[in-house]
Protein backbone atom coordinates (compact mmCIF):
# COMPACT_ATOMS: atom_id res chain seq x y z
CA UNK A 1 0.00 0.00 0.00
CA UNK A 2 1.55 2.97 -1.01
CA UNK A 3 3.09 5.28 2.32
CA UNK A 4 0.31 8.68 1.08
CA UNK A 5 -3.18 7.19 1.83
CA UNK A 6 -2.38 6.97 5.99
CA UNK A 7 -0.41 9.59 7.84
CA UNK A 8 1.56 8.56 10.85
CA UNK A 9 -0.68 10.06 12.73
CA UNK A 10 -3.79 8.00 11.17
CA UNK A 11 -1.73 4.89 11.45
CA UNK A 12 -0.24 5.94 14.95
CA UNK A 13 -3.85 6.38 16.51
CA UNK A 14 -5.46 3.51 14.30
CA UNK A 15 -2.70 1.48 16.07
CA UNK A 16 -3.92 2.04 19.82
CA UNK A 17 -7.39 1.96 18.75
CA UNK A 18 -7.17 -1.50 17.23
CA UNK A 19 -8.22 -0.81 13.70
CA UNK A 20 -6.81 -1.92 10.58
CA UNK A 21 -3.17 -0.30 9.40
CA UNK A 22 -1.16 -0.05 6.17
CA UNK A 23 2.19 -1.35 8.37
CA UNK A 24 3.70 -0.99 11.57
CA UNK A 25 4.77 2.42 12.34
CA UNK A 26 8.08 3.07 13.65
CA UNK A 27 8.02 5.50 16.50
CA UNK A 28 8.48 5.80 19.95
CA UNK A 29 7.75 7.04 24.07
CA UNK A 30 10.58 8.18 24.83
CA UNK A 31 13.13 10.45 23.73
CA UNK A 32 14.73 10.89 20.47
CA UNK A 33 15.91 14.27 19.69
CA UNK A 34 19.13 14.03 17.64
CA UNK A 35 21.98 16.37 16.74
CA UNK A 36 21.58 16.63 13.89
CA UNK A 37 18.33 18.19 14.61
CA UNK A 38 19.88 20.16 17.27
CA UNK A 39 22.60 21.42 14.83
CA UNK A 40 19.88 22.29 12.30
CA UNK A 41 18.58 25.13 14.91
CA UNK A 42 22.34 25.29 16.29
CA UNK A 43 20.86 24.21 19.53
CA UNK A 44 22.76 22.78 23.09
CA UNK A 45 21.54 19.96 24.08
CA UNK A 46 21.37 21.63 27.63
CA UNK A 47 19.76 24.50 26.50
CA UNK A 48 16.49 22.84 25.15
CA UNK A 49 15.58 21.85 28.26
CA UNK A 50 14.28 24.88 29.68
CA UNK A 51 12.42 26.56 26.85
CA UNK A 52 9.59 25.93 25.38
CA UNK A 53 10.14 26.95 21.98
CA UNK A 54 13.94 24.88 21.60
CA UNK A 55 12.28 21.61 22.85
CA UNK A 56 9.09 21.94 20.61
CA UNK A 57 11.74 22.91 17.45
CA UNK A 58 14.11 20.14 18.98
CA UNK A 59 11.42 17.38 19.46
CA UNK A 60 9.53 17.61 15.65
CA UNK A 61 12.89 17.71 14.28
CA UNK A 62 13.20 13.78 14.26
CA UNK A 63 10.20 13.66 12.23
CA UNK A 64 11.06 16.56 9.44
CA UNK A 65 14.76 15.01 9.12
CA UNK A 66 14.10 11.33 9.13
CA UNK A 67 10.22 10.78 8.80
CA UNK A 68 10.47 9.42 12.61
CA UNK A 69 6.51 9.27 13.37
CA UNK A 70 5.98 11.02 16.38
CA UNK A 71 7.18 14.21 18.29
CA UNK A 72 7.81 13.14 21.84
CA UNK A 73 8.47 15.33 25.11
CA UNK A 74 10.56 15.76 27.23
CA UNK A 75 14.25 14.81 26.56
CA UNK A 76 15.02 13.98 30.53
CA UNK A 77 13.50 11.98 33.38
CA UNK A 78 13.61 14.76 35.74
CA UNK A 79 10.04 16.70 35.10
CA UNK A 80 7.62 15.23 37.66
CA UNK A 81 10.41 15.02 40.74
CA UNK A 82 11.47 19.10 39.76
CA UNK A 83 7.41 19.44 40.36
CA UNK A 84 7.93 17.68 43.45
CA UNK A 85 10.42 20.20 44.89
CA UNK A 86 13.46 18.70 43.44
CA UNK A 87 16.39 21.06 41.96
CA UNK A 88 18.06 19.84 38.99
CA UNK A 89 20.98 20.27 36.89
CA UNK A 90 21.36 20.29 33.56
CA UNK A 91 25.13 20.81 32.71
CA UNK A 92 24.71 24.04 31.41
CA UNK A 93 28.60 24.03 30.98
CA UNK A 94 28.81 20.78 29.03
CA UNK A 95 29.52 20.79 25.34
CA UNK A 96 28.38 17.04 25.33
CA UNK A 97 25.34 15.10 25.67
CA UNK A 98 24.58 15.28 29.31
CA UNK A 99 21.14 14.06 30.60
CA UNK A 100 19.33 16.52 33.61
CA UNK A 101 19.95 15.09 36.43
CA UNK A 102 18.39 15.55 40.08
CA UNK A 103 20.68 17.81 42.26
CA UNK A 104 19.12 17.23 45.66
CA UNK A 105 16.71 14.52 47.01
CA UNK A 106 13.78 15.21 48.97
CA UNK A 107 14.06 11.88 51.13
CA UNK A 108 17.40 10.57 52.61
CA UNK A 109 16.60 7.98 54.33
CA UNK A 110 13.27 6.08 55.61
CA UNK A 111 12.64 8.01 58.24
CA UNK A 112 11.73 10.81 55.90
CA UNK A 113 8.98 8.90 53.38
CA UNK A 114 6.35 10.21 55.46
CA UNK A 115 5.51 13.26 52.54
CA UNK A 116 2.78 14.93 51.67
CA UNK A 117 1.97 16.19 48.08
CA UNK A 118 2.31 19.93 47.39
CA UNK A 119 -1.51 21.11 46.67
CA UNK A 120 -0.84 22.88 43.34
CA UNK A 121 1.40 20.15 41.40
CA UNK A 122 0.11 21.48 37.80
CA UNK A 123 1.73 25.31 38.32
CA UNK A 124 4.87 23.86 39.66
CA UNK A 125 8.32 23.43 37.51
CA UNK A 126 8.12 22.89 34.17
CA UNK A 127 4.86 21.57 33.93
CA UNK A 128 2.97 24.53 32.70
CA UNK A 129 5.85 24.92 30.03
CA UNK A 130 5.26 21.36 29.14
CA UNK A 131 2.24 22.06 28.13
CA UNK A 132 3.20 24.69 26.17
CA UNK A 133 5.86 22.61 24.34
CA UNK A 134 2.64 19.83 23.79
CA UNK A 135 0.85 22.85 21.73
CA UNK A 136 3.68 24.41 20.16
CA UNK A 137 4.11 20.53 18.51
CA UNK A 138 0.54 20.03 17.74
CA UNK A 139 0.80 23.34 15.68
CA UNK A 140 3.82 22.30 13.93
CA UNK A 141 3.53 18.72 13.06
CA UNK A 142 0.40 17.56 14.94
CA UNK A 143 -1.73 16.66 11.60
CA UNK A 144 1.06 14.60 10.32
CA UNK A 145 2.49 12.82 13.75
CA UNK A 146 1.15 11.78 17.15
CA UNK A 147 2.15 14.16 20.26
CA UNK A 148 3.97 11.73 22.86
CA UNK A 149 4.75 12.62 26.52
CA UNK A 150 6.52 10.47 29.09
CA UNK A 151 6.22 10.03 32.97
CA UNK A 152 7.75 8.25 34.98
CA UNK A 153 6.55 5.27 37.29
CA UNK A 154 6.05 5.38 40.55
CA UNK A 155 8.72 3.64 42.06
CA UNK A 156 11.47 4.78 39.48
CA UNK A 157 10.47 8.54 40.25
CA UNK A 158 10.64 7.18 43.97
CA UNK A 159 14.26 6.66 42.87
CA UNK A 160 14.70 10.24 41.78
CA UNK A 161 13.23 12.16 44.71
CA UNK A 162 14.77 9.50 47.53
CA UNK A 163 18.24 8.25 47.82
CA UNK A 164 17.92 5.07 46.00
CA UNK A 165 19.49 2.66 47.95
CA UNK A 166 17.40 3.26 51.05
CA UNK A 167 14.33 3.33 48.76
CA UNK A 168 15.56 -0.55 47.60
CA UNK A 169 16.75 -1.62 51.18
CA UNK A 170 12.93 -0.46 52.49
CA UNK A 171 11.06 -2.05 49.64
CA UNK A 172 12.53 -5.18 51.43
CA UNK A 173 12.35 -4.02 55.00
CA UNK A 174 9.33 -1.20 55.00
CA UNK A 175 6.89 -2.21 52.33
CA UNK A 176 4.23 -0.53 53.80
CA UNK A 177 5.73 2.56 53.53
CA UNK A 178 7.29 2.10 50.75
CA UNK A 179 3.57 1.72 49.38
CA UNK A 180 2.20 4.53 51.16
CA UNK A 181 4.94 6.96 49.38
CA UNK A 182 4.07 5.31 45.94
CA UNK A 183 0.30 5.34 45.97
CA UNK A 184 0.63 8.79 46.86
CA UNK A 185 3.35 9.42 43.46
CA UNK A 186 0.48 7.92 41.77
CA UNK A 187 -1.67 10.24 42.30
CA UNK A 188 1.04 13.05 41.38
CA UNK A 189 1.82 11.07 37.94
CA UNK A 190 -1.78 11.03 37.16
CA UNK A 191 -2.52 14.63 38.02
CA UNK A 192 0.70 15.24 35.45
CA UNK A 193 -0.55 12.93 33.00
CA UNK A 194 -3.66 14.50 32.80
CA UNK A 195 -2.04 17.78 32.21
CA UNK A 196 -0.31 16.66 29.02
CA UNK A 197 -3.47 15.12 28.09
CA UNK A 198 -5.28 18.22 28.09
CA UNK A 199 -2.54 20.12 26.35
CA UNK A 200 -3.20 17.85 23.52
CA UNK A 201 -0.99 15.02 23.61
CA UNK A 202 -2.01 11.91 21.57
CA UNK A 203 -0.36 8.99 24.06
CA UNK A 204 1.37 8.94 27.18
CA UNK A 205 4.04 6.51 28.24
CA UNK A 206 4.90 5.77 31.93
CA UNK A 207 8.23 4.89 31.78
CA UNK A 208 8.76 2.17 35.08
CA UNK A 209 12.69 0.73 34.20
CA UNK A 210 13.54 1.42 38.23
CA UNK A 211 11.34 -1.98 39.10
CA UNK A 212 12.98 -4.28 35.80
CA UNK A 213 13.75 -7.50 36.98
CA UNK A 214 18.02 -6.70 37.04
CA UNK A 215 16.88 -4.96 40.33
CA UNK A 216 13.65 -6.27 42.06
CA UNK A 217 12.72 -9.68 41.71
CA UNK A 218 9.04 -10.38 40.07
CA UNK A 219 7.48 -11.32 43.36
CA UNK A 220 8.16 -7.72 44.32
CA UNK A 221 7.07 -6.36 41.30
CA UNK A 222 3.65 -7.99 41.75
CA UNK A 223 2.93 -6.73 45.31
CA UNK A 224 4.49 -3.40 45.74
CA UNK A 225 4.85 -1.81 42.03
CA UNK A 226 1.98 -3.59 39.88
CA UNK A 227 -1.08 -2.14 42.55
CA UNK A 228 0.40 1.49 41.77
CA UNK A 229 0.69 1.05 37.89
CA UNK A 230 -2.82 -0.21 37.67
CA UNK A 231 -3.83 2.60 40.17
CA UNK A 232 -2.64 4.73 37.09
CA UNK A 233 -3.77 2.76 34.00
CA UNK A 234 -7.24 2.81 35.73
CA UNK A 235 -7.31 6.31 35.89
CA UNK A 236 -6.33 7.23 32.24
CA UNK A 237 -8.14 7.59 29.07
CA UNK A 238 -5.58 8.74 26.96
CA UNK A 239 -3.60 6.39 24.74
CA UNK A 240 -0.79 4.73 27.01
CA UNK A 241 1.86 2.54 27.19
CA UNK A 242 3.86 1.29 29.91
CA UNK A 243 7.89 0.86 29.35
CA UNK A 244 10.13 -1.04 31.80
CA UNK A 245 13.83 -2.00 30.05
CA UNK A 246 15.98 -4.52 30.81
CA UNK A 247 15.09 -7.98 31.76
CA UNK A 248 11.18 -8.04 31.82
CA UNK A 249 10.08 -11.53 30.27
CA UNK A 250 9.16 -12.84 33.89
CA UNK A 251 7.07 -9.53 34.74
CA UNK A 252 5.65 -9.61 30.51
CA UNK A 253 2.20 -10.76 31.79
CA UNK A 254 2.02 -8.13 34.87
CA UNK A 255 2.97 -4.94 32.77
CA UNK A 256 -0.72 -6.43 30.84
CA UNK A 257 -1.99 -6.93 33.98
CA UNK A 258 -1.40 -3.36 35.10
CA UNK A 259 -4.10 -2.20 32.37
CA UNK A 260 -1.85 -0.30 30.10
CA UNK A 261 -2.72 0.19 26.42
CA UNK A 262 0.46 -1.26 25.55
CA UNK A 263 3.96 -2.79 26.81
CA UNK A 264 6.96 -1.76 25.92
CA UNK A 265 10.27 -3.38 26.60
CA UNK A 266 13.81 -3.46 25.29
CA UNK A 267 16.08 -5.34 23.57
CA UNK A 268 16.92 -7.51 26.81
CA UNK A 269 13.85 -8.97 26.61
CA UNK A 270 12.87 -12.39 24.47
CA UNK A 271 10.12 -10.57 22.18
CA UNK A 272 9.17 -13.83 20.43
CA UNK A 273 8.58 -15.47 23.84
CA UNK A 274 6.93 -12.68 25.26
CA UNK A 275 4.44 -12.54 21.93
CA UNK A 276 3.92 -16.18 22.79
CA UNK A 277 3.05 -15.58 26.35
CA UNK A 278 1.20 -12.47 26.18
CA UNK A 279 -1.28 -13.69 22.81
CA UNK A 280 -1.36 -12.07 20.02
CA UNK A 281 -4.10 -9.61 20.84
CA UNK A 282 -1.67 -7.40 23.33
CA UNK A 283 -0.21 -4.13 22.28
CA UNK A 284 3.37 -5.15 22.31
CA UNK A 285 6.15 -2.53 21.53
CA UNK A 286 9.76 -2.56 20.73
CA UNK A 287 12.62 -3.99 21.11
CA UNK A 288 15.03 -1.98 18.99
CA UNK A 289 18.35 -1.27 20.39
CA UNK A 290 18.93 2.20 20.32
CA UNK A 291 22.59 2.59 20.41
CA UNK A 292 24.22 -0.61 19.70
CA UNK A 293 22.29 -0.83 16.58
CA UNK A 294 20.94 2.21 16.06
CA UNK A 295 23.83 4.66 16.37
CA UNK A 296 27.18 2.28 15.89
CA UNK A 297 25.62 -1.03 13.93
CA UNK A 298 26.18 -0.87 10.20
CA UNK A 299 23.02 -0.01 7.76
CA UNK A 300 22.81 -3.95 7.37
CA UNK A 301 22.47 -4.30 10.67
CA UNK A 302 19.89 -1.37 11.07
CA UNK A 303 17.75 -2.78 8.54
CA UNK A 304 18.48 -6.48 9.95
CA UNK A 305 17.46 -5.58 13.00
CA UNK A 306 14.10 -4.24 12.19
CA UNK A 307 13.29 -7.54 10.31
CA UNK A 308 14.15 -9.28 13.43
CA UNK A 309 12.01 -7.03 15.56
CA UNK A 310 9.13 -7.39 12.77
CA UNK A 311 9.10 -11.23 12.99
CA UNK A 312 9.11 -11.48 16.41
CA UNK A 313 6.23 -10.06 17.10
CA UNK A 314 6.32 -6.83 18.25
CA UNK A 315 3.24 -3.95 16.32
CA UNK A 316 5.78 -1.21 16.61
CA UNK A 317 9.28 -0.47 15.73
CA UNK A 318 10.25 1.12 18.64
CA UNK A 319 13.67 1.81 20.34
CA UNK A 320 13.93 -0.01 23.72
CA UNK A 321 15.08 3.16 25.29
CA UNK A 322 15.79 7.26 24.52
CA UNK A 323 18.02 7.40 21.36
CA UNK A 324 21.12 8.27 21.67
CA UNK A 325 21.35 11.93 19.62
CA UNK A 326 24.40 11.26 17.75
CA UNK A 327 22.82 8.59 15.59
CA UNK A 328 24.36 8.95 12.02
CA UNK A 329 21.30 10.03 9.85
CA UNK A 330 21.99 7.31 7.16
CA UNK A 331 21.12 4.68 10.01
CA UNK A 332 18.02 6.37 10.97
CA UNK A 333 17.25 6.76 7.49
CA UNK A 334 17.55 2.75 6.96
CA UNK A 335 15.55 2.13 9.76
CA UNK A 336 12.87 4.16 8.39
CA UNK A 337 12.97 2.65 4.76
CA UNK A 338 13.19 -0.89 5.93
CA UNK A 339 10.38 -0.35 7.77
CA UNK A 340 8.54 1.20 5.00
CA UNK A 341 9.37 -1.32 2.69
CA UNK A 342 9.47 -4.93 5.05
CA UNK A 343 6.54 -7.30 5.74
CA UNK A 344 6.49 -10.30 8.75
CA UNK A 345 7.29 -13.40 7.18
CA UNK B 1 45.27 -19.83 69.09
CA UNK B 2 41.51 -21.80 68.61
CA UNK B 3 40.86 -24.87 67.79
CA UNK B 4 39.63 -26.37 64.30
CA UNK B 5 36.11 -26.68 65.33
CA UNK B 6 35.52 -23.05 66.84
CA UNK B 7 37.42 -21.37 64.22
CA UNK B 8 34.76 -22.82 61.16
CA UNK B 9 32.21 -22.37 63.78
CA UNK B 10 32.82 -18.86 63.26
CA UNK B 11 33.21 -18.77 60.19
CA UNK B 12 29.88 -20.14 59.15
CA UNK B 13 28.36 -17.63 61.53
CA UNK B 14 30.34 -14.57 59.91
CA UNK B 15 29.48 -16.81 56.14
CA UNK B 16 25.75 -16.80 57.10
CA UNK B 17 25.54 -13.46 58.58
CA UNK B 18 26.25 -12.08 55.40
CA UNK B 19 24.16 -14.15 53.22
CA UNK B 20 21.03 -13.55 55.95
CA UNK B 21 21.89 -9.89 55.74
CA UNK B 22 22.14 -9.50 59.50
CA UNK B 23 24.41 -6.83 60.46
CA UNK B 24 23.97 -7.21 64.23
CA UNK B 25 25.26 -11.14 64.05
CA UNK B 26 28.16 -10.16 61.28
CA UNK B 27 29.17 -7.48 64.36
CA UNK B 28 28.74 -10.37 66.77
CA UNK B 29 30.63 -12.95 64.99
CA UNK B 30 33.98 -10.42 64.16
CA UNK B 31 34.48 -9.96 67.58
CA UNK B 32 33.89 -13.70 68.40
CA UNK B 33 36.88 -14.06 65.81
CA UNK B 34 38.93 -11.34 67.09
CA UNK B 35 38.37 -12.95 70.98
CA UNK B 36 39.09 -16.15 69.71
CA UNK B 37 42.33 -15.42 68.49
CA UNK B 38 41.58 -15.97 64.66
CA UNK B 39 43.72 -14.01 62.00
CA UNK B 40 41.61 -10.89 60.69
CA UNK B 41 42.22 -12.41 57.52
CA UNK B 42 41.06 -15.66 57.90
CA UNK B 43 38.11 -14.29 58.85
CA UNK B 44 37.51 -11.88 56.06
CA UNK B 45 38.04 -14.33 53.18
CA UNK B 46 36.65 -17.43 54.70
CA UNK B 47 33.95 -16.03 56.47
CA UNK B 48 32.48 -12.83 55.26
CA UNK B 49 33.86 -12.84 51.29
CA UNK B 50 33.12 -16.55 51.54
CA UNK B 51 29.25 -15.42 52.12
CA UNK B 52 29.07 -12.79 49.80
CA UNK B 53 30.60 -15.38 46.87
CA UNK B 54 27.47 -17.11 47.97
CA UNK B 55 24.85 -14.13 47.73
CA UNK B 56 26.72 -13.80 44.51
CA UNK B 57 25.32 -17.41 42.98
CA UNK B 58 21.89 -16.63 44.84
CA UNK B 59 21.76 -13.54 42.66
CA UNK B 60 22.65 -14.99 39.45
CA UNK B 61 19.80 -17.63 40.35
CA UNK B 62 17.94 -14.77 40.63
CA UNK B 63 16.60 -16.09 44.44
CA UNK B 64 18.56 -12.62 45.48
CA UNK B 65 17.98 -9.08 43.71
CA UNK B 66 19.16 -5.94 44.27
CA UNK B 67 17.88 -4.57 47.60
CA UNK B 68 18.89 -8.21 49.12
CA UNK B 69 22.37 -7.57 47.79
CA UNK B 70 22.52 -4.12 49.56
CA UNK B 71 21.46 -5.87 52.84
CA UNK B 72 24.18 -8.18 52.58
CA UNK B 73 26.50 -5.79 51.97
CA UNK B 74 25.77 -4.32 54.69
CA UNK B 75 26.26 -6.87 56.58
CA UNK B 76 30.01 -7.61 55.33
CA UNK B 77 30.87 -4.40 56.24
CA UNK B 78 29.57 -4.43 59.40
CA UNK B 79 31.74 -7.41 60.22
CA UNK B 80 34.64 -5.79 58.05
CA UNK B 81 34.99 -2.61 60.31
CA UNK B 82 35.16 -4.86 63.04
CA UNK B 83 38.08 -6.64 61.52
CA UNK B 84 39.91 -4.54 59.23
CA UNK B 85 42.07 -2.77 61.90
CA UNK B 86 43.49 -6.20 62.71
CA UNK B 87 44.70 -6.88 59.49
CA UNK B 88 48.53 -7.23 58.25
CA UNK B 89 49.28 -5.75 55.52
CA UNK B 90 49.51 -8.10 52.72
CA UNK B 91 52.58 -8.29 50.58
CA UNK B 92 51.26 -10.04 47.40
CA UNK B 93 53.87 -8.59 45.15
CA UNK B 94 50.77 -6.76 43.17
CA UNK B 95 50.62 -3.05 44.34
CA UNK B 96 46.37 -3.18 44.00
CA UNK B 97 45.34 0.51 43.45
CA UNK B 98 42.10 1.49 42.14
CA UNK B 99 40.34 4.45 40.82
CA UNK B 100 36.65 3.90 40.95
CA UNK B 101 33.19 6.23 40.14
CA UNK B 102 30.10 6.90 38.11
CA UNK B 103 30.90 9.00 35.13
CA UNK B 104 29.45 12.76 34.85
CA UNK B 105 25.51 12.72 34.22
CA UNK B 106 24.87 9.67 35.63
CA UNK B 107 24.06 9.56 39.68
CA UNK B 108 23.25 6.00 39.91
CA UNK B 109 26.02 4.36 42.46
CA UNK B 110 24.89 1.14 43.60
CA UNK B 111 26.49 -1.05 41.05
CA UNK B 112 29.69 0.72 41.39
CA UNK B 113 28.98 0.83 45.56
CA UNK B 114 28.50 -3.02 45.37
CA UNK B 115 32.16 -3.41 43.37
CA UNK B 116 33.87 -1.17 45.85
CA UNK B 117 32.90 -3.23 48.55
CA UNK B 118 35.06 -6.20 46.96
CA UNK B 119 37.91 -3.90 46.57
CA UNK B 120 37.96 -2.69 49.94
CA UNK B 121 37.35 -6.55 51.22
CA UNK B 122 40.50 -7.58 48.94
CA UNK B 123 42.70 -4.61 50.17
CA UNK B 124 43.21 -2.81 47.50
CA UNK B 125 43.77 1.07 47.88
CA UNK B 126 40.73 2.60 46.88
CA UNK B 127 39.81 5.96 45.60
CA UNK B 128 36.68 6.28 45.42
CA UNK B 129 35.45 9.79 43.28
CA UNK B 130 32.00 8.80 43.96
CA UNK B 131 28.97 9.40 41.46
CA UNK B 132 28.64 12.26 38.46
CA UNK B 133 32.15 12.43 38.25
CA UNK B 134 33.40 15.03 35.75
CA UNK B 135 35.29 13.05 33.08
CA UNK B 136 38.37 15.16 33.77
CA UNK B 137 38.35 13.74 37.65
CA UNK B 138 39.36 10.25 36.63
CA UNK B 139 42.51 11.23 34.86
CA UNK B 140 43.78 13.40 37.52
CA UNK B 141 42.84 11.12 40.17
CA UNK B 142 44.73 8.21 38.12
CA UNK B 143 47.80 10.66 37.23
CA UNK B 144 48.01 11.37 40.98
CA UNK B 145 47.80 7.86 42.82
CA UNK B 146 49.36 5.92 39.56
CA UNK B 147 46.46 3.39 40.69
CA UNK B 148 46.88 0.33 38.21
CA UNK B 149 42.75 0.14 37.48
CA UNK B 150 39.99 2.68 36.56
CA UNK B 151 36.50 1.83 37.21
CA UNK B 152 34.37 3.34 35.28
CA UNK B 153 30.31 2.76 36.02
CA UNK B 154 27.01 4.07 33.95
CA UNK B 155 23.76 2.82 34.52
CA UNK B 156 21.76 4.11 31.74
CA UNK B 157 22.15 4.22 27.57
CA UNK B 158 22.26 8.08 28.11
CA UNK B 159 24.75 8.29 30.46
CA UNK B 160 27.97 5.61 28.99
CA UNK B 161 28.98 7.36 26.15
CA UNK B 162 31.10 9.74 28.43
CA UNK B 163 32.88 6.52 28.77
CA UNK B 164 34.66 6.50 25.51
CA UNK B 165 36.53 10.29 26.44
CA UNK B 166 38.08 8.87 30.06
CA UNK B 167 39.45 5.70 28.45
CA UNK B 168 40.80 7.78 25.43
CA UNK B 169 41.98 9.99 27.71
CA UNK B 170 43.87 8.34 30.02
CA UNK B 171 45.28 5.37 27.78
CA UNK B 172 46.95 8.25 25.42
CA UNK B 173 48.71 9.27 28.98
CA UNK B 174 49.34 5.94 30.83
CA UNK B 175 48.84 2.83 28.12
CA UNK B 176 49.96 0.52 30.88
CA UNK B 177 46.93 1.71 32.90
CA UNK B 178 43.39 -1.60 33.22
CA UNK B 179 40.22 -0.01 32.46
CA UNK B 180 37.16 -1.73 33.48
CA UNK B 181 34.08 -0.01 32.52
CA UNK B 182 30.36 -1.66 34.18
CA UNK B 183 26.89 -0.51 34.18
CA UNK B 184 23.75 -1.94 32.96
CA UNK B 185 23.90 -0.65 29.06
CA UNK B 186 27.35 -1.46 28.17
CA UNK B 187 28.61 -4.44 26.60
CA UNK B 188 31.69 -7.01 25.35
CA UNK B 189 31.06 -5.17 22.19
CA UNK B 190 31.12 -1.83 23.34
CA UNK B 191 34.54 -2.24 25.50
CA UNK B 192 36.47 -3.99 22.87
CA UNK B 193 35.45 -0.86 20.50
CA UNK B 194 36.34 1.86 23.03
CA UNK B 195 39.37 -0.03 23.88
CA UNK B 196 38.35 -0.70 27.99
CA UNK B 197 40.16 -3.90 29.08
CA UNK B 198 37.68 -5.51 31.11
CA UNK B 199 33.29 -5.33 31.32
CA UNK B 200 30.61 -5.88 33.34
CA UNK B 201 27.14 -5.82 31.89
CA UNK B 202 25.39 -5.55 35.13
CA UNK B 203 25.39 -5.55 38.87
CA UNK B 204 25.60 -9.38 38.84
CA UNK B 205 28.25 -9.59 36.42
CA UNK B 206 30.58 -6.56 37.96
CA UNK B 207 30.14 -8.73 41.23
CA UNK B 208 31.59 -12.12 39.42
CA UNK B 209 34.55 -10.18 38.53
CA UNK B 210 35.30 -8.48 41.51
CA UNK B 211 34.88 -11.52 43.36
CA UNK B 212 36.80 -13.20 40.47
CA UNK B 213 40.00 -10.91 40.92
CA UNK B 214 39.92 -12.09 44.97
CA UNK B 215 39.09 -15.31 43.86
CA UNK B 216 42.93 -15.18 42.19
CA UNK B 217 44.15 -12.62 45.13
CA UNK B 218 43.47 -15.51 47.17
CA UNK B 219 45.09 -17.68 45.45
CA UNK B 220 48.14 -15.37 45.26
CA UNK B 221 47.98 -15.36 48.88
CA UNK B 222 47.62 -18.88 49.13
CA UNK B 223 50.93 -19.47 47.25
CA UNK B 224 52.91 -16.57 48.90
CA UNK B 225 51.96 -18.44 52.32
CA UNK B 226 53.18 -21.35 50.52
CA UNK B 227 56.78 -20.04 49.68
CA UNK B 228 56.90 -18.93 52.74
CA UNK B 229 56.60 -22.53 54.81
CA UNK B 230 58.69 -24.60 52.42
Amino acid sequence: MDDNLMTSRDRVLKLFAGEAIDRLPCFSGMGNVTTEGLRKFNYKFAEVHSDAKMMADSAASTYKLFGFECAVVPFDLCVEAEALGCEINVYSHAEDILYPTIKTKLINNAEEMDINLPSNIPSRGRIPMMREVIGLLKNDVGSDVAVGAHVLGPFTLAGQIMELNSLLKSSFKKPDKVARLLDLLADAIILIAKEYESAGADYITVREMGATSDVLSPRVFKSLILPHLKKIFAELSINNILHICGKTNDIALFMVESGARAISVDQKNDVAETRKKIGPDVLLFGNYDPYNILVSGTTDQVMATVRECINNGVNAVWPGCDIWPTVPAENFHAMMDEVKRYRRE
Amino acid sequence: MTTEEKREEILKKLRDAVIQYDEDVAKEAAQEALDAGLDANDAIFNGLVNGMEEVGRLFEAQEYFVPELLMCADALYAGLDILKPHVKKLDLGIKGSVVIGTVEGDVHDIGKNIVKMMFDVAGFDVYDLGKDVPLDRFVEEQMKTDSDLVCLSAMMTTTMVGMKKVIDSIKARNPNVKIMIGGAPVSQDIAEKWGADGYSPDANNALKDAINMISSLKKLKEEAEEKKGS
